[in-house]
């Protein structure tokens, strides 16, 4: 008898030093990860209920909180684990080795013009909000339901959430190529970027030269004009993204930037809401005829990219990397803005911030009705933030339909 | 010009025969030969499938023989030939073209003027006794006036010959009895000569000079009988029932197996 | 008592007509109606926007068809660019597949080069063209004019084909006959005798490049049309202004349908009558 008792305390020890009698919840919580592919559609997803929430770049969030269809649970700087999403890259100016080989000057004028652009916003957020307000839907009114939101409105909720900065700081760099482990991890980057470290993915990733450059010159103030070119660079954008509101606002200000910093866009065709062809113009010298296009995801601007339809871009990071992995021969040269995503949920969700959402999904995993939280695409920043937050909340992820 | 001279058709040792699947060759026409002078009307009487057709066809320079010639005169008729008009059973009017614009269609592929276009049209609509229809459509005329049509337009450029593959075919023996009187009358005011092709007896012994019978397939000469009864002709009169008796007696007993 | 025996007789057949195109109109207009009161009153119980929108806001939509719509110019301007660009689109592949279809029913050796060619693109969906088109031709018309030709392309070849074989011998021999050329051939008897089943081709043929403009201007480079139009609302979630877009859409396409069936009435009704 007393060597039974023995027995199952000694079976009790190694099992509670085995974890395996801890709360089943904690443990065994999971959260359902659909995937859009976009953002447009999350907004109405919600609405009907389709999903719990979503987590997208701005200013989809913001969309969501206007107008009532959901609430915010965190923006992408404060998701945990703590403190290191703090700055977390997003967007990216990228451009061509070829273009960086035959007119690096024009692409340093690119960058310097983006530079003095997202000064500006960040001198100027309301003035800015509007113009991006105007870029993006001429400044007109969403509908959702019996609920009407301003543009305008969304546009100034969502601008203090993104952070608009051009300094490829030390922080910036390691997060960047900490992303890319993350996207090996994950069995999205096998090529050019696997096994390759140190100042070697430097090389492949980052042509900072003309950043430096610029911002040299704008210094100083005095930009250094580029040699003139007849054949036609083209930049791409992504539709419905605010990451590049410095491209936006470059172009509905040209004048400003024109006679404040002596590099301009000047739209063509004034009375376009987006412009599709402007032209650059250095020290008053007009230096070469710009495209402009809007492509619906970054992976379709990459693709344009591979095939030269693009020289430029403003993307997001992981498309970027993407690319660089499979052999687009490209170089990021600078952020265009950190943050500037976040989670938000259903509105009459028990949630107020990323703790109570935790517990909110411990629950609905216990009753057999885990939560299904829509993200943009595998790989996507959104998409890997969202799932090493919820590892670090001890929570695992699995994609679902 | 109607009826230049003397003209001969002569049809020489035509031998044709049709390759059927699996390398079977039908042997269709085996060595006609005949002989036609200016402005006779000849039938051609025969079976279904004994090759009249396509003996019509190859006069008319649709279709080649394997050996032998036709010739007009000296000259060999190997391609479609503007002295050989054809009127096919099916009539083969241009639905999409007014009767005026299928009479003139000869006329325009040669380019006459158009006044001239209009002169000859008039002409030959009249012929036909369908004047007040020249602006309506195949589709609004029945089938003795498509027919009719379909003569004229063939006329209209003036052919020396005219080939008629059963022609009254597909109409009612009223309007082939109306038909037949009017092509005689026709043939007899522009003075063509005629190669009719029919399966009917009754219809070869009303309208022809001479007769050419053929055999089953292959397609021989059997006979060729000449039918010197004035015209017009009395369908119910004792002389021609006799010339029909012995055309089909000749037929039935010489021409059916060879 | 004739005359008055006749014109009862006219009567009742003017009588009987008209029930006649009475209840066919009735018969036609009946579906659309009753889907347009179900769907209001489904709107009305589900009372979700985003499932299915009230008729209301999607008439908003219709009913202003001049007002800027986000940005993207009003719905009248964008159904004009989306238009321009399917009829060029349907003109450049109907220059090619008519001379082409011709060229294959009367050439045997022409036929033979092009058919293996032809068999193995025809099951190409439109829109599977559209990487190789932007790669290609880059962004732009060009682009646009491929994806939407390639969809016009396939009905206007093969019924050109169909109905330039479908000529009737005779109508050939007799022209033969009367002494005409070949090209007199092609163009007084081939294109006349086939034009009924060749407009057939185009009629189709346009349906489906209308399709196409959907795809064509989902292209990355687009900013303007209805297509494009719609993709845009789609991003922002404006579903009222997604169906109103689909509803221009398919107004135009049973207007052009009935143009073409128009002219096929008029002008081909002896295609009928001979058969």
């Amino acid at each position: 008898m007393r060597l039974t008792v023995i027995a199952l305390i000694a079976i009790a020890l190694v099992l509670i030093t085995a974890g395996c009698t801890q709360p089943a919840q904690t443990t065994n919580s999971t959260v359902g990860i659909l995937y859009s592919k976009g953002v447009g559609p999350m907004p109405m997803l919600l609405a009907t209920k389709q999903i719990d929430g979503y987590i997208a770049w701005q200013p989809f969030v913001s969309i969501g909180s206007k107008s009532g269809i959901g609430k915010v649970v965190a923006y992408s700087g404060q998701l945990p684990p703590d403190a290191s999403n703090v700055n977390h890259p997003c967007c990216v100016l990228f451009a061509t080795d070829a273009l960086l080989a035959s007119n690096p000057d024009l692409v340093t004028a690119v960058s310097a013009l983006t530079q003095a652009s997202s000064t500006y916003i960040n001198d100027h957020p309301a003035d800015a909000a509007a113009l991006e307000a105007d870029f993006l839907v001429g400044k007109g009114n969403f509908t959702y339901g019996n609920v009407t939101v301003s543009s305008v409105d969304v546009l100034n909720d969502a601008f203090p959430t993104v952070r608009y900065t051009n300094d490829p700081s030390p922080v910036w760099i390691n997060g960047t190529k900490r992303f890319v482990n993350t996207q090996i991890q994950l069995g999205y980057v096998t090529s050019e970027l696997k096994n390759v470290t140190g100042d070697q993915l430097d090389a492949k990733l980052f042509a900072f030269g003309p950043y430096q450059d610029a911002k040299q010159q704008l210094a100083s103030g005095t930009l250094k004009t580029p040699k003139k070119i007849t054949t036609p660079i083209t930049i791409g954008y992504l539709n419905g993204d605010m990451h590049s509101a410095a491209l936006a606002i470059a172009l509905k200000k040209w004048q400003y930037f024109n006679d404040t910093y002596g590099v301009a866009l000047k739209p063509r065709d004034a009375t376009q809401t987006r412009p599709d062809t402007a032209d650059l113009i250095v020290n008053g010298v007009p230096v070469a005829e710009i495209k402009l296009v809007g492509g619906d995801a970054g992976p379709q601007v990459m693709q344009m990219a591979a095939t030269n339809v693009v020289q430029m871009g403003y993307v997001g990071v992981p498309p970027t990397v993407a690319a660089i992995d499979k052999g687009t021969p490209v170089k990021i040269i600078h952020p265009v803005n950190t943050e500037g995503s976040g989670l938000i949920v259903d509105v009459n969700a028990p949630v107020t911030d990323w703790k109570s959402f935790v517990t909110w999904a411990q629950q609905r995993s216990a009753a057999g009705n885990p939560l299904k939280i829509a993200a943009p695409g595998k790989g996507s920043i959104q998409d890997v933030m969202l799932q090493y937050a919820l590892k670090d909340s001890g929570i695992t992820s699995k994609e679902t339909s | 010009m109607e009826g230049a001279g003397a003209m001969t058709l002569t049809v020489e040792h035509i031998n044709k025969k049709f390759v059927k699947d699996a390398s079977e060759t039908i042997e269709s026409l085996s060595d006609i030969n005949m002989e036609v002078k200016d402005e006779e009307f000849i039938c051609i009487l025969g079976p279904s499938g004994c090759g009249k057709t396509t003996l019509l066809r190859i006069i008319a320079g649709l279709e080649h023989p394997d050996s032998g010639a036709v010739k007009i005169d000296d000259t060999v008729i190997d391609r479609p030939n503007q002295k050989l008009g054809m009127i096919f059973q099916d009539y083969s009017l241009y639905p999409w073209r007014t009767v005026n614009e299928n009479i003139a269609f000869g006329l325009e592929l040669h380019g006459v003027p158009k006044e001239r276009q209009d002169v000859i049209v008039k002409k030959y609509i009249t012929l036909a006794g369908l004047a007040e229809f020249g602006k309506s459509y195949p589709h609004e005329l029945s089938g003795g006036m498509r027919q009719r049509v379909a003569v004229v337009r063939a006329l209209a450029v003036e052919p020396t010959v005219l080939l008629m593959d059963e022609p009254f075919g597909a109409l009612d023996a009223q309007t082939r009895n109306m038909l037949q009187n009017e092509l005689l009358d026709i043939w007899q005011k522009t003075k063509k000569t005629i190669l009719f092709v029919t399966h009917s007896v009754d219809e070869a012994v009303f309208l022809a000079d001479r007769i050419v019978v053929l055999t089953q397939r292959p397609g021989r000469i059997c006979e060729i009988i000449p039918v010197n009864e004035e015209r017009p002709r009395d369908r119910t009169s004792v002389e021609f029932a006799k010339i029909r008796r012995h055309v089909l007696d000749l037929i039935n007993q010489k021409c059916v197996l060879q | 008592m004739g005359i008055v025996i006749q014109d009862n007789c006219s009567m009742n057949r003017i009588l009987m007509t008209l029930a006649s195109v009475k209840r066919r109109t009735f018969l036609k207009i009946l579906l659309p109606i009753a889907i347009i009161v179900a769907w209001e009153v489904i709107a009305i119980v589900l009372d979700n926007q985003f499932i299915l929108p009230r008729l209301g806001s999607v008439f908003a939509v219709l009913l202003h068809p001049t007002a800027d719509i986000l940005g993207n110019g009003n719905l009248i301007d964008n159904a004009l660019i989306s238009l321009q660009r399917v009829i060029a689109g349907f003109l450049v592949a109907a220059a090619i597949a008519i001379p082409l279809g011709i060229g294959m029913g009367r050439s045997e050796t022409v036929h033979d080069l092009f058919d293996s060619l032809m068999q193995m693109l025809r099951p190409i969906p439109p829109l599977a063209w559209v990487p190789l088109a932007l790669a290609w031709f880059k962004i732009g018309l060009v682009s646009m004019i491929f994806i939407i030709g390639m969809g016009a392309f396939f009905p206007i070849l093969l019924n050109t084909l169909d109905g330039v074989k479908g000529v009737k011998k005779t109508w050939i021999e007799t022209a033969e006959i009367l002494g005409a050329k070949e090209h007199q051939i092609l163009s007084r008897v081939i294109l006349p005798g086939a034009a009924p089943t060749i407009w057939t081709g185009l009629r189709v043929g346009f349906g489906i490049a209308w399709m196409c403009v959907v795809a064509a201007e989902m292209m990355p480079g687009t900013n303007s049309g209805l297509g494009y139009l719609i993709m845009a609302s789609y991003n922002w979630g404006q579903v009222p202004v997604i169906i109103a877009g689909m509803i221009v859409i398919g107004l135009i396409g049973i207007g052009f349908d009935y143009l073409f069936k128009l002219v096929d009435r008029r002008s081909f009704a002896w295609r009928e009558l001979e058969r």
